[in-house]
């Protein structure tokens, strides 16, 4: 099977999961306990004004009707309007997407540099004490919950030692001038993406350090060790580039768990993002809010494993030579 | 006046006197004015979690540390000494529900009895460190309406017992259960409802404490916490036999009408026990279409006293306000009555709060810094339905009466003031009966914070404009309003097709600007905040008559507003 089938194969999956999601996605809200009107009425309403609501929103039409309606609104991206902020669910996450990005994106970056890089030391630091420490923090940081370290870190830098802000991406009211406004960006990136990266380095540093152990391991290894190549060339430009492909394939896989993760560090740190406006969404059980949001994540979702099918298509030949070859 | 009625009045007493002897101060520092505002300009930063905002106060970052309710953080709060700490008793209500359609819950020798085995003090003692008050009552105790001298049920096992025997719950030694009299067969489990230990660990260890102390007086009532969704749906349906909940209520007592006559206990309707008693829903009728606050009083009295014997709840405790103000930063925050110092339907504080120099000594102008816990979206006075939007849009409109912060009692305000008639109605369904007009006599001199008159017709329009759109979040304002008639420019009558003291409340809104507010389109979709104002630079078409205006909001980041320089009560001439 050539390239391009498996690639349409792959879209023809990621399809048929995005109509899944969506169809559990719109069950999972209605058949959880509680009725979005609580959210909305108070006990002044009469019956007459309870019932006038339920038609506005929407939430006396049938369930078919009510589903129909939402595959449409999400598939021509008209998310309709939030139960608790009545606006428009779309114009809510345009406003959040940037931040989460920004932030997703510092992190990414980060924890991939400081991951890879210290994996590869402790690589060539084996049994050394450094090796200890980089996989002893690393294993602490993952195991520990996230929510723990971040709430630790916010206690540490926001009160004990006040010298990071403790919420926003923003001051309030910001410096004048575009540079000021960017230094100020960055200065508030760093409690909620510096937390992440040291919740999120352990992984990727013990993964690392594995497979390098397994390719300094190589007999090309010892014959280039033999050659007398120095050993940063050996680390880098051998060792770490043949382990480069499955670690290629690990960051897109990883996608996925990093946007999530956004859910708890947003709201730890009231960063205005599209996380945080899922968890107010379905604690308010805001239908609309949280679909939508819903929506979007699972888009990304998607489309980070249709792209890590992709990488790992090129990467390695033998996985869409394999496939075609079970059909 | 009897004597349970003192023992409770000075068991509250003493609470208050605890609280305030553990660092509770007096009065505020400056004289409570009507007049203001004192500081030029309310930065709001956004900051959502819990923990931040306590640090962004101790930081300075925020001049108040609102709302309090963790005996912790209440503790935290008064070891500060910065902290100026407001205590002020709230509308709040924890109570135990019975389900009135089941035996033996339909006893009222049963409730009457449970009623006795609920220990008060030693709940607000173990649970809550002694920051609550025990309540009683079906009307919040600073309530005008609230009526001291109603049966009270003291906690007293052995008066428990006592009541159960003499109703004919005999005690079985057998098994340590009441006997049912009807059945002959010992009582059923009975499942007291509560949210979870995740959600409300407070809530749900109470549950379990009633229900022991029940067990002792052979009661077999069982707590059995559950997922908050579920308990409200089951309650929607009448499926439980108690539970424990909490309502936020308000001064007037309208509450009682929605939680006990009978025309409520319907499906997801609000007489949750299920209280079918026809004196009481004519008392409650009578309350609901009063016509002056006299007949009200009565009624709301009377309708206390049949709920104090037929106990469709038992009232728990009352969570009050505790705000912790930085007073090394500001001065002049006004305590007001079931709302609190820091409440966002507290204008007095709003218009008294001031800024302090280094020696404590009270400033004009400057900034402060309060923060908001949540998005205050949408900045939209007729979509608002947040607690959070309102913490922000009531700094920048006024009401046609205002609250007195003692009393409790209604001030003239942007009305001068006001009459209550009664009229004959002339169309609709209810042609030819009896209903309510309301006429409001607008001050003159009141401005919109672009400068443009306040005047009768925004009035009229805003209540025609939320009417003829149903706008959901004011249908039970507008569903009884006929007409509105523009007598002149500053007098409107609003007519009503229900005859009820009530309405005076729903005819006072927050008013739209008609000279903005004609041109909108959508109103779900408006954003007055983001849209420019056809005249003004620099302003939005958020346009106001309060003492500030939203200068520049940042999803998300904050909200900042400046003193609004048409503002009305800048000073005590009133212009």
């Amino acid at each position: 099977m050539g390239f391009r089938s498996y690639l349409l194969k792959r879209l023809f999956y990621a399809v048929v999961v995005l109509f899944v999601i969506l169809t559990f996605n719109y069950v999972l809200f209605r058949i959880m306990p509680g009725d979005p009107e609580k959210m909305i009425l108070d006990p002044n309403f009469t019956p007459e004004a309870k019932m006038e609501l339920r038609r506005q929103y929407g939430l006396d039409d049938p369930p078919l009707t009510q589903y129909l309606n939402y595959m449409k609104s999400l598939l021509t991206f008209d998310l309709g309007m939030s139960f608790s902020t009545r606006r428009l669910v779309w114009s809510e996450l345009r406003e959040r997407l940037p931040n989460t990005i920004v932030l997703f994106m510092v992190t990414f970056v980060g924890t991939a540099a400081l991951g890879i890089s210290l994996g590869v030391s402790s690589a060539a630091n084996r049994g050394k004490f450094s090796e200890q420490l980089v996989m002893g923090a690393g294993l602490f940081a993952h195991a520990v919950p996230s929510f723990f370290i971040q709430l630790l870190l916010l206690l540490l830098f926001g009160y004990y030692w006040p010298i990071l802000p403790i919420h926003g991406t923003i001051s309030a009211p910001p410096p004048d001038g575009a540079w000021a406004q960017f230094l100020d960006r960055a200065w508030h990136l760093i409690l909620p993406a510096g937390s992440n990266i040291v919740i999120g380095f352990g992984s990727w540093a013990l993964y690392t350090r594995n497979t390098m152990l397994e390719a300094l391991g190589q007999d090309y290894i010892v014959t280039a060790r033999a050659k007398g190549l120095p050993r940063r060339e050996i680390l880098y430009h051998h060792s770490l580039r043949s382990v480069l492909p499955p670690i290629v394939t690990l960051i897109f896989m990883s996608l996925p768990g990093a946007v999530s993760g956004a859910v708890i560090t947003e709201s730890i740190f009231s960063w205005h993002g599209v996380g945080r406006y899922l968890l107010d969404a379905t604690l308010q059980m805001d239908y609309p809010a949280a679909q939508g949001a819903f929506y979007l994540i699972a888009l990304a979702v998607i489309i980070s494993n249709l792209l890590a099918d992709i990488a790992y298509g090129l990467v390695d030949p033998r996985i869409r030579v394999g496939a075609g070859a079970k059909r | 006046m009897p004597k349970k009625v003192r023992l409770m009045l000075c068991l509250v007493l003493a609470v208050a006197m605890a609280i305030g002897a553990m660092g509770m101060p007096g009065a505020a520092q400056v004289k409570f004015e009507t007049y203001g505002p004192h500081v030029d300009e309310i930065i709001m930063p956004i900051i959502k979690d819990q923990q931040a905002r306590r640090i962004a106060f101790e930081r300075g970052e925020s001049i108040v540390w609102a709302g309090l309710t963790q005996p912790a953080d209440i503790d935290q709060a008064k070891s500060l000494p910065y902290a100026d700490m407001r205590m002020t008793l709230g509308f709040h209500m924890f109570y135990v529900c019975f389900n009135m359609r089941k035996a033996p819950l339909s006893d009222p020798a049963f409730r009457q009895a449970f009623a006795h085995i609920v220990d008060r003090d030693n709940i607000i003692r173990t649970l809550f460190k002694g920051y609550m008050m025990p309540m009683s009552s079906f009307v919040p105790q600073v309530s005008s309406f609230f009526k001291a001298d109603v049966p009270v049920y003291a906690y007293s096992l052995t008066k428990a017992a006592e009541v159960l025997d003499a109703a004919g719950y005999k005690l079985d030694p057998a098994t340590g259960k009441r006997i049912d009299p009807k059945t002959g067969k010992p009582l059923a489990e009975i499942k007291f409802f509560t949210p979870t230990y995740e959600v409300a660990p407070t809530s749900a260890e109470l549950g379990k404490i009633l229900a022991e102390s029940a067990q002792k007086v052979g009661l077999p009532i069982v707590a059995e916490p559950m997922d908050f969704n579920t308990m409200l749906d089951k309650i929607d349906i009448s499926e439980f036999d108690m539970y424990g909940l909490a309502w936020s209520l308000s001064k007037n007592p309208t509450h009682l009408v929605s939680f006990f006559h009978s025309n409520q206990d319907v499906e997801a309707g609000y007489n949750r026990p299920g209280i079918r008693n026809p004196e009481l829903d004519k008392i409650l009728e009578q309350l609901d279409s009063a016509p002056d606050l006299k007949t009200a009083k009565a009624a709301a009295d009377a309708a206390q006293l049949i709920l104090a014997r037929e106990l469709p709840y038992v009232p728990l405790y009352s969570r009050p306000y505790i705000d912790a103000f930085n007073k090394t930063l500001v001065t002049g925050y006004v305590d007001m009555k079931g709302f609190g110092a820091a409440s966002y339907n507290n204008q007095w504080t709003l218009l008294n709060i001031r800024r302090v120099d280094r020696t404590g000594k009270p400033i004009e102008g400057g900034t402060i810094r309060w923060a908001l816990s949540e998005e205050p979206k949408p900045l939209n006075y007729a979509t608002a339905s947040s607690a959070y939007a309102w913490e922000v849009l009531n700094k920048t409109v006024d009401s046609l009466m205002a609250t007195h912060p003692d009393t409790l009692e209604d001030m003239p305000w942007l009305a001068e003031k006001w009459d209550v008639g009664v009229w004959t109605v002339d169309q609709g369904e209810r042609k030819g009966q009896q209903g309510t007009v309301i006429t409001w006599y607008i001050r003159k001199g009141v401005k919109w914070s672009d400068g443009m008159p306040f005047t009768g017709e925004d009035v009229k329009f805003t209540i025609d404009f939320l009417k003829d759109n149903q706008v959901p979040r004011y249908l039970p304002n507008t569903e009884n309003i006929v007409k509105v008639e523009l007598v002149d420019k500053y007098t409107v009558k609003v007519y009503f097709d229900t005859v009820s003291y009530w309405h005076i409340y729903n005819a006072d809104l927050a008013f739209l600007a008609k000279h903005i507010w004609s041109d909108v389109k959508d109103y779900k979709t408006f954003e007055p905040w983001n849209e420019p104002h056809p005249t003004i630079k620099g302003y939005s078409k958020l346009v106001g008559t309060g003492p500030f205006m939203v200068k520049e909001y940042r999803a998300g980041e904050f909200v900042r507003l400046v003193k609004n320089p048409n503002y009305w009560r800048l000073n005590p001439s009133g212009n």
